[in-house]
C-alpha cells in the first residue's frame, strides 16, 4: 500500500509499474522540443503503417488517421504556430480519452507529442480491436524510432482507480478529458497541481443545414456525392459520435424544402442500402422507442421508416430538435425560412454544423451571428468527422504549448 | 368456465374487433397514444390482429402514457426495471385493478379449479412486507389472493425454513395445493426440501436467464422436480406489468406457453415487421383486452420467441416459447462523447 497503487503499461513496453515509478520515469531524460525531429519521424512511420491497404480497407479510421500523421500535415501543424513568442512543451500531459472510440487517444496524445510534452495517456480497459491494432502498429513504429520516444511516451490503462487518477492528476501539467459530461465531472474530482488546467471535451451534438433550392438545382452527381458524405456523417459510428448530424434543417420555401427533402432521402436510402448497412434488431426497437417518444413529447409531427436502417421524423418546430441520440439512422427534419433563423436555435453543445448549398461568406456572416453561442465547425457534407487540430473550437496545438516572451 | 377455449381463427376475429375498440377509445382518450398513430399513419380498418399499430413496451419506462384522468388512477404499478434504467409506470382505474384481479384468477382456475388452495410461497415474507413494493413482491402478492394458509418456504433471513414447510404438508400435503415462485428461487430451494410435494401445483415465472447460466432449460427443469420432489404439476408462465393480469401458461405437458381467449401473441420478424410463420423466431408482440385505463393493449416486447403450434396443443389457440431476451442497443461509436475525431 505504501509503494502506491499500481497500473498496467501497453506502450512502449508491457509491464506493471507502481504509479510513482511512472511518474519518477517520465521526470528523467532529456527534453523534447516543440516540432522535434524524432517525434515527427516516428509519428510519420506510425502513419505509414496505418495506410497499408491492408489496415486502410479493414479499419477505414486507421486509414484516416494515417492521413492526419502524414509529414506535410505534421509540418503544417508546427508551422502554423509562428509568432512573436517562444513556444515550449507545457510538461507533463495526462490524457482520459472515451472507452469506446478506438482512435481518439492517438489524435490527442499526437498532437500533446508533436507539441514536446511528456504524455501519459491512460486507456481504458474495456478498449476495443481498433485500439490492439494501434498499439501493436505503435510498437512496430518504436523499434526504428529514437529512445527518446519509449523514455518519454506512456500508455497505460487501469481499472477504475481513483488513487491512479488522483496521482496522475496531481502530477500533469495538463489534463486532456475527452468523455461525456459524467466522466468530465468525475475527472474533476481529482484536484491538479495550481499551475495545471483542464482541458474538457464533453456531451456535445451535430445538426447539418442544406439550402433547399441549391439541393434541388444541384446536378444528381453532386446530389448522390452529398448523400454519401451525409450517409458516412450519420452511420459510421452509429451516428453517436458528437460530430453526427442528428437534426437535418431545410432552408426555403415549403415547397421547396419538401420536395428537396424527398428526393435526399431517396438518395440516402439508395447510398445505405448500397452499402448493404443493416441495423440489429435491438437497434431497431431502439428507434421505435426514440421516435416514438418523441411523439408523446409532441414534437415529432411524422414518422416514417425506410426499413430499419433509415428513420425520418417530421418534427413540429425547429426549436424541438433533439440533441440525444434516437439511435443508428434516425434523422429529425424541420424547416427554416432563412438561415439567420437558425442563431436562436443554437445552444452551446452544439458542435459540428454540415451544411449543402451555402456560400462561404453567408456561412461566416451565421458564425459571427451566433457570436459563441453554439457550433465550433462548419463542414461540408461528409466532412462531420474528419479530426482537425482545432477541434471544439479549441486549437488544440496551442493549448499543448506554453510562450516565453523574450524582449532584447 | 374456461378461458382457454377459443381457437386461432375465432380468437383473431373476437380480438380484432375488441382491440380496434380500444385502439380507437386510447386514440380519443390519451393524446400522447394520439400522438403516435397521427405520426406513423395508423389507422382503421385493421383487418388482422397483426394489422394494429403496436407500442414498444420500453415506452412505459420513458414516458407516462394512460387513457384515465389522474383523478381516476386507482393504482400506478411500477416493474423492477434493469439497473440504471426507469421503472415501467402503469396506471390503473378501479375497473382496470379489478379486471385484472379477476383475470389472472380465470387464467389459473384452468390448473388450480374453483376452490382458493392452501398455499406454499417459495421467497421469504420480507419481499411482501417491503414498503417499497418490488416487483418481486408484488408479483407474489398478487399471486396469494388466490391462495389461502400462505406459508413462505423462506424465513426473514432468507434461510430455508424447513418446520414452517413441514408444518404446511402435515396441514395440506395429501391433498391438492399452489405452489408459487420464481423460477431460479424454486430451482434453488424447492429440490432440496426434500419433501413429497407430489400432491402440489406449481406456478413459476421470472425468466429462465439464471438457469440458463447453469445451463438448465425447461424439459431439465421439470424432470428435476418430478424426480426430487415428485412434483408433476409444473405451470411457467409468462407476462409483464406493462399488461398485468394477462399471463400467458404454460400446458400441463410443457409444450408450451398458451394464450388466454382475451390475449394472444404476435412474433414478428424484427426486419420486415411482418408476422413470422409457426416455427420461426422474432420478437413477441403481446395483446390483450385488459388495459382500458393505458394504452397497453397492443405491446412490442424486447423479448424473442417462436411459435410452436397452433391449435395442435392441449387447449386451443397458439403455444409460444420465449427464447430470451434482446440485447439493449448500443451505439459503436461514443454514445456520450465525440466520434472518431
Amino acid at each position: 500500500m505504501e509503494d502506491g497503487p499500481a497500473l498496467e503499461v501497453r506502450f512502449p513496453a508491457a509491464t506493471a509499474v507502481l504509479v510513482a515509478g511512472l511518474l519518477a520515469q517520465l521526470g528523467d531524460g532529456e527534453p523534447l522540443l516543440v516540432g522535434d525531429e524524432r517525434v515527427r519521424a516516428f509519428l510519420a512511420a506510425f502513419g505509414r503503417r496505418l495506410l497499408r491497404p491492408a489496415s486502410a480497407r479493414r479499419h477505414p479510421e486507421l486509414g484516416s488517421l494515417g492521413f492526419f500523421l502524414r509529414p506535410s500535415e505534421l509540418t503544417r501543424t508546427v508551422e502554423a504556430l509562428g509568432g512573436a513568442h517562444i513556444r515550449v512543451p507545457r510538461g507533463l500531459v495526462f490524457h482520459i480519452p472515451p472507452a469506446n472510440v478506438d482512435t481518439v487517444f492517438v489524435y490527442s496524445w499526437a498532437l500533446s507529442a508533436l507539441m514536446g510534452n511528456r504524455n501519459v495517456v491512460r486507456l481504458s480497459p474495456r478498449a476495443g480491436v481498433v485500439t490492439e491494432v494501434i498499439l501493436d502498429t505503435l510498437h512496430e513504429a518504436l523499434a526504428e524510432a529514437d529512445p527518446v520516444i519509449g523514455a518519454t511516451q506512456r500508455i497505460v490503462s487501469y481499472d477504475r482507480s481513483d488513487a491512479v487518477t488522483a496521482a496522475l492528476s496531481a502530477a500533469c501539467d495538463l489534463r486532456v478529458v475527452w468523455g461525456g459530461d459524467g466522466s468530465v465531472r468525475e475527472i474533476r474530482r481529482h484536484p491538479l497541481a495550481p499551475h495545471a488546467r483542464d482541458l474538457t471535451f464533453p456531451d456535445r451534438s451535430s445538426f447539418a443545414v442544406v439550402r433547399a433550392a441549391a439541393w434541388l438545382g444541384a446536378p444528381r452527381a453532386a446530389r448522390v456525392g452529398a448523400a454519401e458524405g451525409f450517409v458516412n456523417d450519420g452511420y459510421w459510428f452509429d451516428q453517436a459520435a458528437c460530430s453526427s448530424p442528428r437534426t437535418v434543417f431545410w432552408v426555403g420555401t415549403h415547397g421547396e424544402c419538401d420536395s428537396a427533402r424527398g428526393d435526399f432521402t431517396d438518395h440516402v436510402e439508395r447510398v445505405v442500402a448500397g452499402r448493404g448497412w443493416t441495423v440489429d434488431a435491438a437497434m431497431a426497437v431502439e428507434k421505435r422507442v426514440a421516435t416514438y417518444g418523441l411523439a408523446v413529447d409532441g414534437v415529432a409531427e411524422r414518422i416514417e421508416f425506410r426499413g430499419n436502417a433509415l428513420a425520418s421524423v417530421t418534427l413540429t418546430d425547429p426549436a424541438a430538435a433533439p440533441r440525444r441520440w434516437l439511435g443508428a439512422g434516425t434523422f429529425a427534419h424541420a424547416r427554416l425560412g432563412g438561415l439567420a433563423e437558425l442563431v436562436p436555435l443554437v445552444e452551446r453543445r452544439d458542435q459540428t454544423m454540415t451544411h449543402f448549398g451555402f456560400g462561404r461568406d453567408e456561412l461566416e456572416e451565421l458564425a459571427r451571428g451566433l457570436a459563441g453561442r453554439g457550433v465550433d465547425r462548419m463542414v461540408p457534407m461528409g466532412g462531420a468527422l474528419s479530426f482537425h487540430r482545432v477541434w471544439d473550437g479549441v486549437d488544440l496545438p496551442v493549448e499543448f504549448t506554453r510562450l516565453v516572451t523574450v524582449t532584447g | 368456465m374456461t378461458v382457454f377455449g377459443l381457437k386461432a381463427a375465432e380468437r383473431e376475429a373476437v380480438l380484432v374487433e375488441r382491440l380496434a375498440e380500444l385502439t380507437e377509445h386510447h386514440r380519443a382518450a390519451c393524446p400522447p397514444y394520439r400522438g403516435i398513430l397521427d405520426a406513423i399513419g395508423a389507422a382503421p380498418p385493421y383487418e388482422h390482429v397483426a394489422d394494429l399499430p403496436w407500442l414498444p413496451v420500453r415506452l412505459f419506462k420513458t414516458h407516462e402514457l394512460r387513457s384515465v384522468p389522474a383523478e381516476r388512477v386507482f393504482r400506478v404499478l411500477t416493474s423492477s426495471g434493469t439497473t440504471g434504467q426507469r421503472p415501467s409506470r402503469v396506471h390503473l382505474d378501479r375497473e382496470a385493478a379489478a379486471a385484472q384481479t379477476r383475470m389472472l384468477a380465470a387464467t389459473l382456475r384452468v390448473v388450480l379449479g374453483e376452490r382458493r388452495l392452501p398455499m406454499l410461497v417459495v421467497d421469504s415474507r420480507s419481499v411482501v412486507r417491503d414498503p417499497a413494493l418490488s416487483a418481486r413482491g408484488a408479483g407474489v402478492l398478487g399471486m396469494m389472493n388466490l391462495g389461502r394458509d400462505h406459508t413462505f418456504v423462506l424465513d426473514e433471513q432468507g434461510r430455508v425454513d424447513a418446520e414452517a414447510v413441514k408444518c404446511f404438508l402435515a396441514r395440506h400435503g395429501s391433498e391438492r395445493f399452489l405452489i408459487f415462485g420464481f423460477t431460479f428461487m424454486v430451482w434453488l430451494y424447492l429440490r432440496d426440501l426434500g419433501a413429497d410435494l407430489a400432491h402440489g401445483v406449481l406456478i413459476h415465472s421470472g425468466g429462465w436467464k439464471r438457469l440458463a447460466e447453469q445451463a438448465v432449460d425447461n424439459a431439465e427443469f421439470r424432470r428435476r422436480l418430478a424426480a426430487e420432489c415428485g412434483l408433476s404439476r409444473v405451470h411457467n408462465f409468462y407476462g409483464m406489468v406493462e399488461q398485468i393480469g394477462t399471463i400467458f401458461l404454460e400446458g400441463p405437458g410443457g409444450d408450451g406457453l398458451y394464450c388466454p381467449d382475451f390475449a394472444d401473441v404476435v412474433i414478428r420478424d424484427p426486419e420486415t415487421w411482418a408476422e413470422a410463420p409457426p416455427g420461426e423466431p422474432g420478437l413477441i408482440e403481446v395483446v390483450s383486452t385488459l388495459p382500458t385505463s393505458y394504452p397497453g393493449h397492443v405491446l412490442l416486447t424486447e423479448d424473442l420467441g417462436v411459435v410452436r403450434g397452433v391449435d395442435d396443443g392441449c387447449w386451443p389457440g397458439k403455444r409460444f416459447e420465449v427464447l430470451g431476451r434482446l440485447p439493449r442497443a448500443e451505439a459503436r461509436g461514443c454514445g456520450d462523447t465525440f466520434g472518431r475525431g
